[in-house]
């Protein structure tokens, strides 16, 4: 290098970086070392002795030619990736890659049909989003009662969903209810006892803010909506019994 | 809109094949360009790219979102061209600087030819550095990752991240100097 001094001092760490690269490092003929110079050109510093040492803006410029080199070699990051060829040999693999899933018994207690949970609750989050403004996330199904391995009997529903700010939620989360429980019942065949809908979040309307709290507030917030859950399951029971 | 990302993984992790499609394609254009940088070679970034998309299918149940799923693609990733790149023969091959992309943008001829030859000596260069050099400099210098999200992708300290970085840029510079 045009300004290495030869010297290659352990270097005490005067910066934040010093203490942990010692043996790499290099300190320049002015005594700044050179990964704290490329450090507060990295971080945009304006540092007064920088441009003023003859050493310090030599450092610069190597630094700043790699990256005029990074930027011109650029363009095969530009490149066009054709997504689609490696999409499809991706999901070629992964629908012959059945997860063992839960199955579900549709229809009455005394057939042999079944429904792999995956399936079923691909259905139901369809349903779900139906209403609209409505995205579907995590839908579980498990039998409602125990017993039997694996059970027949009707299920219960645990589904997520992310819902528009405006009408009142418990409305938007009753018509969730409504019709996840109406495509189990219809479309599936599968015996509902119970549908729990989780609001684990909200989108504004104008489309601006969903973005990172649908995420954190996925586990943090959960709104149960479980109006008419109980009675529909009373109901179910007095029909069982 | 990536915003629901989280929400598609919790799908896919569920076995919905659907909504980890609408991942795959979402994603893949950005992995490939990050598996090329740091193989050097676009047919190995596919399969690089293509392995890590199934091995998070296989891992999706283990997400639980304490991160983004692109944070977490990008790991897989990274991971998955560390070790083909240690798995590389130690000699640098000369095979695996990048085939100079056709300069199909427009730029005049004396240019584009300027830009190759330092894009071709950028690449040798590259190809030469370690491969735990290589990967955290890619991080930092294209993607531009901060060194706690670099330590986070290669499970390293922030410090050796940062110091990783640096041992790279001061080869490369070398050798660019050199170059020119």
């Amino acid at each position: 290098m045009a300004m290495n001094t030869g010297a290659e001092l352990p270097g005490p760490g005067t910066g934040a970086g010093g203490a942990e690269e010692p043996v790499d490092d290099e300190r320049l003929a002015c005594g700044r070392l050179l990964s704290e110079v490329w450090e507060s050109r990295e971080d945009g510093a304006d540092d007064p002795h920088v441009r003023a040492c003859p050493y310090c803006s030599a450092a610069v410029r190597q630094l700043d030619l790699l990256g005029a080199a990074v930027r011109e070699a650029g363009g095969g990051r530009e490149q066009e990736w054709d997504a689609g060829a490696l999409t499809e040999r991706v999901m070629d693999v992964v629908r012959l890659e059945l997860r063992p899933g839960r199955p579900l018994p549709l229809g009455e207690r005394e057939e042999d049909l079944w429904v792999r949970e995956a399936m079923a609750a691909k259905a139901l989050r369809a349903a779900a989003e139906t209403v609209p403004g409505v995205r579907a996330g995590s839908c579980r199904i498990r039998p409602a009662e125990s017993g039997g391995s694996p059970a027949r009997g009707p299920v219960r529903v645990r589904l997520e969903v992310v819902v528009p700010l405006t009408p009142p939620l418990r409305d938007v989360a009753e018509e969730v209810r409504r019709r996840v429980a109406g495509a189990a019942d219809e479309a599936l065949g599968l015996p509902v006892a119970d549908v729990d809908v989780h609001i684990t979040d909200v989108t504004d309307p104008a489309g601006s803010d969903e973005t990172e709290r649908t995420h954190t507030t996925r586990e943090a917030r959960g709104v149960r909506v479980a109006r008419g859950v109980q009675d529909a399951q009373d109901a179910e029971e007095g029909n069982q019994s | 809109m990536p915003g629901d990302d989280g929400l598609l993984a919790v799908r896919a992790a569920e076995g919905d094949e659907d909504a980890f499609e609408v991942l795959v394609r979402r994603h893949a254009p950005g992995l490939l360009r990050l598996a090329a940088s740091m193989l050097g070679s676009p047919s190995e970034a596919e399969d690089a790219v293509q392995d890590a998309f199934v091995s998070a299918w296989r891992r999706l149940p283990e997400f639980r979102g304490q991160s983004a799923f692109t944070t977490w693609m990008h790991r897989i990733v990274a991971n998955r061209c560390l070790n083909m790149l240690r798995s590389r023969r130690p000699v640098t091959d000369l095979d695996s600087v990048p085939e100079p992309e056709a300069p199909d943008h427009a730029v005049s001829p004396a240019r584009a030819a300027e830009s190759h030859a330092a894009a071709v000596a950028l690449g040798r260069s590259l190809s030469e550095l370690s491969p735990e050099q290589r990967v955290c400099w890619v991080l930092r210098e294209l993607e531009g990752q901060s060194y706690e999200t670099i330590a986070e992708t290669v499970g390293i300290s922030p410090e050796a991240a940062r110091g990783r970085v640096f041992r790279a840029r001061r080869s490369l510079t070398e050798a660019m100097t050199a170059w020119r």
